[in-house]
């Protein structure tokens, strides 16, 4: 075991333990901020990657932005509506029947991951991907892009539609 | 990457680029309409109800069609994106549908009913049918998604939009969570193939999948996964079960606007990804070769389960029905199973037959929840029970719907009849008896619950003919231009046989 | 003008009627009156067209032609016969099913014929229906009847032509229910229309035993395909009966025996339409129908045809002797009239049938319509005097209308001159024709009883005709009803008068005593049968189609000659190679084994050798036998390729030979029947002339002058009297045989049901009861326990199914994971 795995275990067991405090946690302030340890581990693993550009947007976006946004959302809520905000809690019919085909499911899904031969890219060196992310991007991947902005145009629209009072 | 190769790139890309704008004018103008359409809704702001925006949006979507008339075929930005005579086909429904969805809410109490800002509405109903017109052309998994979301987002908001009433937002929410969970699947699926093969373009994964050796089991569950996000879109069993909670609770237009438009761009992108993807394709291919699926993944038996799981629990489930938009709900998934035997034969005929289909039922699916819609607005009621005696109170709604039903049962001289045969041959063709025997059980089954309807609104309630409703001169012109191509298309199909048999087939590089 | 301008108009014209019927049904509330004044100036623009094609179909020479558009799913074919377009509906597998319309001769005519008797009902109407609470619904109805005519004389295919006919069924039903709060009319209009489907049931079999063997609906095709050989099931009297069963449409709609009943009672219609529907076109659309499929009927089904004919037209005629009716009267003289016709089409004489419907059309729209303008003077006339209970209709309530309706009475007196057959009309020249027709084929069949019935049928026409003229128009008014009567407004006899003038001779022919020497007969000959020759009438069929027929057989059977002659040879070469191979071979095998083995095996593999020869020469034999076998089938089937091409191209000229042939008296016949035809033209004109003087001369005896007293013959002739009067009872038979063993059926059903049924449920009753004792233990014990399992299980699915549909989404959502892994596992 050399270090890139012990650092990939780390962030790892960070990831899992943190979401599973956000799926089973009552409070809903604990998962939200549960959260914001998962998303720091995924940003640790993009970096072990080598996706630099990722891991950046992973932290800026994700945590310094979306998971903000939440935990704003979630106090101003509880202040202004006095509601506490918990979640009901699940019968144990409902925890098996999770807890069950999540392990089928995983179970599989590591099996496939272990006896599946992946495509190999040939190996690429080691520089920032941010330039090669702003040519693809202009350049192949030029109408997912454009597409990507409509998208974001729509939702932002519907967000404000939804907000607003009448 | 180095100037120099960056300079290469772009040089090479600037050819595909001027190339591609010209085969994305129908595209263009549909961005350009969402756009004024916005514009438009700021100008108007003061004055709720007004349609100014609907009307600038009908007119982009005629654009639009005077571009798609005129559209040049080819691959264009970098392999992405396929304008090709089976994308084409499906964009006219998506384009048809949009512009009569349109021409609906005009007339939809529902909406126009409250002081309401509309323009939104249509603003988002473009945005939409632009994210289904990306769909039945695209060639590239991120593009796939990317549309797909499109889609999507516009419809949770669509769904929403009359949200003061409890019944629509809850099937906003829903339909969010749903969907949110469908697209994850899906991207998962997407991961899955693209680990797999090292592409996102379906031709590069198809050669890929040729060329080398890839481990079966993975390649299943990660297409089955893509199936499970394009599934909850056709919303076929048992990726379906938002459907009957969000078409009861989403406005009329856009439950039928949902149950049509979505279907057809999601069979579009089904097809599309099974053939370009998974089978192969050899110089000498007919209209009548059947594909050859590659790494022995039995996908003609997962779409025929898919299928008859659709048929079955739609038409069964929907004999309870007793609110018509939730009976058409299920009767939609029923369609989606007949459609899917379609799929399931896995060759050109098969899928001539699909657009023949979807065609048709567009016609009548529309007819249908029109009438809905215009009951509602009389009586406020979507009960089957408030349905009887509307056959006295309004000969033309009541004969207008029979006509849809009976098209939508498929029994001649209607056109439902016509894509019913041509499905049913195209199955029996491949040899799969015992689907198309499960497909005419269930048609005879789906005749109980459409008689239902037509029942209610004949053969009960005549102590209320003395209650008349009256329709404007306008709704009677709509229910006409609606059950003409219902029964024409029943008698003059050679027309739309020859189109859909020229545009089954597709570009694959 | 070309074949495209002439299908378009053709088109036109019969859209035009539907236009008229959309208007009227959508707008008929806001237009009032003013829709009659939209009908008929539709119907007056339809007529012109009309005229049009008429004029440059019949009077212009149509030469070869044919275009197709660049997809091939539309063709115009032009010849002299037919000018047709057809249109690739649609394809499904190999079948390429068309349709499309066509304009021959026949149908240049009937349109004229449509049109104008359409227009003049509509232009009647304006008048006769006016004030009637529902009058623009009458005139949609009558433009929805118009167009399903119009319909059904311009196909060229069965389907289209089955389609109009049903349409036509259908709108007949709702005008001869017009008035459906009478009992009557509602139960006329069911009557007529349930027999007609009866009729239908047989047209529709027939199509599809045509259809089956031909893969197709068109009627060129299917006749060219026919007069290469080809017939259904290789049987002629599949044949036979494919022509008997699209006969049955036509017995049906033309009323003919045995399905005749339904048109009397359809008089319950306004009058007007009993004018259009049972004078000129739905009734004369069976006639039509023989007309256009003659080319496929056999001699044997155009026996049935013309005893079918003569039995109806003699039947019809004895019963409007007796009838006092003014309407019923006119119903049955028009059965019998369609007698004559589907009569005349039958014995071959296919011209003079279809001249007689074109005449019929006129004079019994005029005697109709006459009939209506009477009829409408007494319902006024009897208002006036508030007097409900006179009937209006019953001629004996008549009388003396001559002094007070002039004009009715003089066309009402041509007409009836016409259909009796008088000199200078055209009745009396289509009539003579189908006489000399009927004598023609009872000197060469035989058959000797349809000319008698067609005369003594022309006898009686023109006694109760005369009859029914002289008891309404002539004497003293009988009622004060008929006495207050007053000539109508000039809408009414402008049609009366219109009609009775197209009743002249010269319309059709300058000679008032020959047919032949006019137009109709050059441009009206038969067409060609297509039947096998060993089917057909020899009579019927033209010298180059026996010539044909008899190089076909000469063939055939040098065919069957070479084969013969080819078996000897065969067997020969056979024995030579048994002979050969088996005991030598053996011997060689033997004496190999036994000792010296190469000389003797070279001996055994010569002879060997030389057997295989003989038996290669053996076959070679048998290959030039099957050659000439192949050429000779080959030769037949280019003959009958000529034959069909023959068949459309050279109707013209076949035409122009027979009116040459009739003409000039003498030299080249087209066949045997159109010489006999010839001969008989003389003696049966004489002979009609006699006869039907004397009809008319007894009639004024009997009426006019009083010589006879009616009642007093009736009485001497009591059970013919009742038989003619009843009807001959055919309603009663019916009643008592078809209804009662169908509701009798019913009965008995329900007996068994009652008795058998029930019988054999007690008896299981009974036996589960026992059963049940037996088994009571194991019964409590196992059985209760599996219910209750079962009872659970589906408890349990059913709320599993209402549980999927939970309205929460988190179950959905794992549902939807559930779901997929099962996919995965269940396909792997």
């Amino acid at each position: 075991m050399n270090l890139v795995d012990i650092v990939f275990y780390f962030f790892a067991v960070i990831i899992v333990a943190s979401a599973a405090v956000v799926v089973l946690s009552k409070n809903i302030m604990y998962s939200a901020f549960s959260l914001l340890f998962t998303f720091f581990g995924v940003a640790g693993i993009y970096v072990l990657l080598n996706a630099d550009f990722i891991a950046v947007t992973q932290l800026m976006i994700y945590i310094g932005g979306i998971l903000v946004l939440i935990i704003f959302g979630v106090m101003l809520t509880t202040k202004i509506t006095g509601l506490e905000m918990k979640t009901g809690i699940t019968g144990k019919a409902q925890y098996a029947i999770g807890g069950l085909s999540t392990l089928v499911l995983g179970g599989t899904l590591i099996y496939v991951f272990n006896s599946t031969s992946w495509f190999k890219s040939p190996s690429v060196p080691t520089t920032s991907t941010v330039e090669a992310i702003g040519a693809s991007l202009l350049t192949n991947y030029l109408l997912p892009f454009e597409a990507a902005s409509v998208l974001l145009l729509l939702a932002m629209i519907g967000a404000a539609l939804i907000a607003r009072r009448k | 990457m180095n100037p120099e190769q960056l300079k290469i790139l772009g040089s090479s890309f600037l050819g595909d680029l001027l190339k591609s704008v010209n085969l994305f004018y129908p595209e263009t103008a549909l961005v350009v309409t969402f756009l004024l359409a916005i514009l438009v809704d700021l100008f108007t702001r003061n004055r709720p109800s007004c349609k100014m925006s609907g009307y600038v949006s009908l007119i982009g979507f005629f654009v639009t069609a005077i571009f798609l008339c005129n559209s040049p075929q080819g691959m264009s930005f970098a392999g992405t994106y396929a304008v090709d005579a089976f994308s084409i086909f499906f964009k006219w429904i998506v384009l048809i549908t949009s512009f009569v969805i349109i021409v609906f809410s005009f007339f939809s109490k529902e909406l126009f009913g409250e002081e309401r800002q509309m323009g939104e509405y249509y603003t988002l109903i473009v945005g939409m049918t632009f994210g289904m017109f990306l769909l039945s052309g695209a060639t590239n998994l991120i593009l796939i998604y990317l549309a797909i979301e499109t889609m999507s987002m516009s419809s949770y908001i669509l769904a929403g939009y009359t949200k003061e009433i409890k019944r629509a937002s809850e099937a906003s929410l829903k339909y969010v969570i749903y969907g949110a969970t469908s697209s994850g699947i899906m991207i998962y699926g997407i991961s899955l193939l693209f680990g797999l093969t090292g592409s996102l373009n379906l031709s590069g994964i198809n050669a890929y999948l040729a060329g080398n050796n890839v481990n079966h089991i993975t390649l299943l569950i990660s297409g089955i996964m893509i199936i499970a996000g394009i599934g909850y879109k056709i919303s076929a069993v048992p990726f379906h079960f938002w459907t009957p909670d969000v078409y009861e609770g989403a406005p009329v237009t856009i439950t039928a606007y949902l149950s049509v438009a979505s279907k057809a761009a999601g069979f579009a992108i089904l097809i599309r990804l099974l053939n370009s993807a998974f089978t192969i394709h050899a110089a000498g291919d007919t209209i009548n070769t059947a594909w050859s699926v590659m790494k022995n993944v039995d996908w003609t038996m997962i779409i025929a389960v898919l299928s008859v799981l659709s048929m079955t629990l739609g038409n069964f489930v929907a004999v309870w029905q007793t609110n018509v938009k939730r009976l058409l709900a299920y009767s939609s998934i029923a369609h989606a199973g007949y459609i899917l035997m379609g799929v399931a034969v896995m060759n050109y005929t098969g899928v001539s037959a699909i657009m023949i289909y979807l065609a048709i039922y567009m016609f009548m699916n529309l007819g249908a929840f029109f009438v809905v819609m215009i009951i509602a607005n009389h009586i406020d009621s979507e009960d089957l029970e408030d349905y009887q005696g509307i056959g006295y109170r309004s000969p033309w709604l009541g004969v207008a719907m029979t006509i849809f039903m009976v098209s939508l049962t498929g029994l001649p001289p209607t056109a439902g009849f016509i894509g019913k045969l041509y499905v049913f041959t195209a199955v029996l063709n491949s040899g799969m008896y015992w689907l198309a025997v499960i497909g005419v059980l269930n048609s005879v089954v789906s005749l109980y619950y459409y008689v239902k309807v037509f029942r209610n609104m004949f053969l009960r309630g005549a102590e209320k003919a003395n209650q008349p409703i009256e329709l404007s001169l306008t709704v009677k012109v709509i229910l006409i231009a609606l059950i003409i191509p219902n029964i024409a298309l029943g008698i003059w199909f050679g027309g739309l046989v020859n189109w859909a048999n020229a545009s089954a087939a597709m570009i694959l590089k | 003008m070309t074949p495209e301008n002439l299908l378009n108009i053709a088109i036109l014209i019969t859209l035009l009627p539907l236009l008229s019927f959309l208007i009227n049904i959508f707008f008929g509330k806001k237009l009032g009156k003013v829709s009659s004044y939209i009908g008929t100036t539709i119907m007056g623009i339809d007529l012109i067209l009309a005229v049009t094609v008429f004029v440059s179909k019949v009077f212009n020479t149509w030469s070869e032609y044919l275009v197709q558009n660049a997809d091939k799913s539309l063709t115009y074919l032009a010849s002299d016969a037919m000018v047709q377009l057809k249109y690739n509906w649609f394809s499904f597998g190999r079948l390429n099913v068309q349709v499309g319309i066509g304009i021959d001769n026949l149908a240049a005519i009937m349109l004229v014929v449509v049109t104008l008797i359409s227009f003049l009902v509509h232009l009647f109407s304006t008048e006769y229906m006016a004030g009637d609470k529902r009058f623009p619904r009458f005139y949609a109805y009558l433009g929805i009847f118009t167009f399903s005519m119009l319909g059904i004389v311009i196909a060229n295919n069965f389907l289209f032509m089955y389609s109009f006919w049903e349409l036509v069924g259908l709108s007949s039903y709702l005008l001869i229910g017009f008035w459906y709060e009478k009992d009557s009319a509602s139960n006329a209009a069911k009557k007529a229309f349930l027999t007609n489907r009866i009729g239908d049931l047989g047209f529709f079999s027939g199509i599809m035993i045509l259809f089956f063997t031909y893969g197709t609906f068109m009627y060129d095709e299917i006749f060219g395909k026919m007069a290469t050989g080809l017939i259904p099931f290789d049987s002629g009297t599949m044949l036979t009966v494919a022509g008997i069963l699209v006969f049955m449409g036509a017995v049906g709609k033309s009323a003919q025996f045995p399905l005749h009943v339904w048109l009397p009672d359809a008089m319950e219609g306004p009058t007007p339409v009993s004018a259009l529907i049972h004078a000129a076109t739905m009734v004369a659309a069976g006639v039509y129908l023989v007309a256009k499929v003659f080319p496929m009927l056999t001699a044997d089904a155009l026996l049935v045809v013309a005893y079918t004919g003569a039995i109806t037209a003699f039947i019809a005629a004895t019963i409007a002797l007796t009838q006092n009716d003014f309407k019923k009267v006119l119903a049955y003289s028009t059965v019998s009239q369609l007698g004559y016709m589907i009569m005349s089409i039958g014995v071959g004489s296919y011209m003079t049938g279809f001249f007689h419907l074109l005449t019929h059309a006129w004079f019994k729209a005029a005697l109709f319509l006459g009939s209506g303008s009477v009829i409408h003077q007494m319902h006024h006339s009897a208002h006036h005097f508030h007097d409900h209970h006179t009937d209006p209709q019953d001629i004996r309530n008549m009388g003396g209308l001559r002094k007070t309706m002039p004009w009715t009475y003089a066309t009402f007196l041509f007409a009836t001159m016409a259909i009796s057959g008088v000199p200078l009309t055209s009745g009396f020249l289509s009539k003579d024709g189908i006489l000399a027709g009927t004598m023609a084929f009872g000197n060469l069949t035989g058959h000797w009883l349809i000319p008698i019935i067609g005369f003594s049928a022309a006898a009686m026409t023109a006694f109760y005709m005369f009859r029914l003229t002289i008891v309404s128009f002539h004497g003293d008014f009988k009622t004060k009803i008929a006495e207050h009567t007053s000539e109508n407004k000039f809408v009414i006899v402008f049609p009366l008068v219109l009609l009775v003038v197209l009743s002249l001779w010269f319309w059709y022919s300058p000679n008032p005593f020959d047919a032949n020497a006019g137009w109709f007969a050059h441009k009206l000959a038969a067409p060609k049968t297509a039947v096998p020759a060993n089917l057909q009438w020899d009579f019927l069929l033209t010298e180059e189609q026996k010539t044909a027929y008899a190089e076909k057989t000469s063939k055939a059977a040098e065919a069957k000659a070479n084969i013969k002659e080819a078996l000897p040879a065969t067997a020969e070469g056979t024995e030579l190679h048994k002979e050969a191979v088996a005991p030598e071979a053996n011997q060689g095998a033997k004496e190999a084994a036994a000792t010296e083995s190469k000389a003797v095996g070279e001996l055994g593999h010569q002879e060997n050798d030389l057997a295989k020869a003989s038996e290669h020469k053996a076959e070679e034999v048998k290959t030039e036998a099957h050659t000439t076998e192949t050429a000779a089938v080959k030769e037949e089937h280019k003959t009958g390729e000529a034959a069909v091409a023959a068949h459309g191209a050279t109707t013209h000229e076949a035409g122009n030979a027979h009116a040459e042939a009739g003409t000039h008296g003498g030299g080249h016949y087209v066949n045997k029947f159109a010489e006999e035809m010839h001969h008989f033209h003389v003696p049966a004109m004489i002979l009609s002339l006699i006869i039907a003087g004397c009809g008319i001369g007894f009639s004024f005896l009997m009426y006019q002058f009083k010589l006879f007293n009616p009642d007093a013959l009736a009485n001497s002739l009591r059970p013919l009297y009742n038989l003619s009067y009843n009807k001959w009872y055919f309603d009663e038979i019916y009643q008592a045989t078809i209804i009662a063993f169908t509701v009798g059926f019913g009965k008995v059903l329900a007996i068994f049901d009652n008795k058998v049924i029930d019988g054999i449920v007690n008896l299981t009753g009974w036996f589960t009861k026992l059963v049940g004792h037996i088994t009571a233990i194991f019964d409590n014990v196992v059985i209760d326990g599996l219910v209750n399992l079962l009872a659970k299980v589906t408890s349990l699915f059913g709320a599993m199914i209402r549980k999927v549909q939970t309205g929460r989404v988190q179950s959905y959502v794992a549902f939807v994971i559930i779901a997929i892994i099962m996919l995965v596992y269940f396909l792997k």
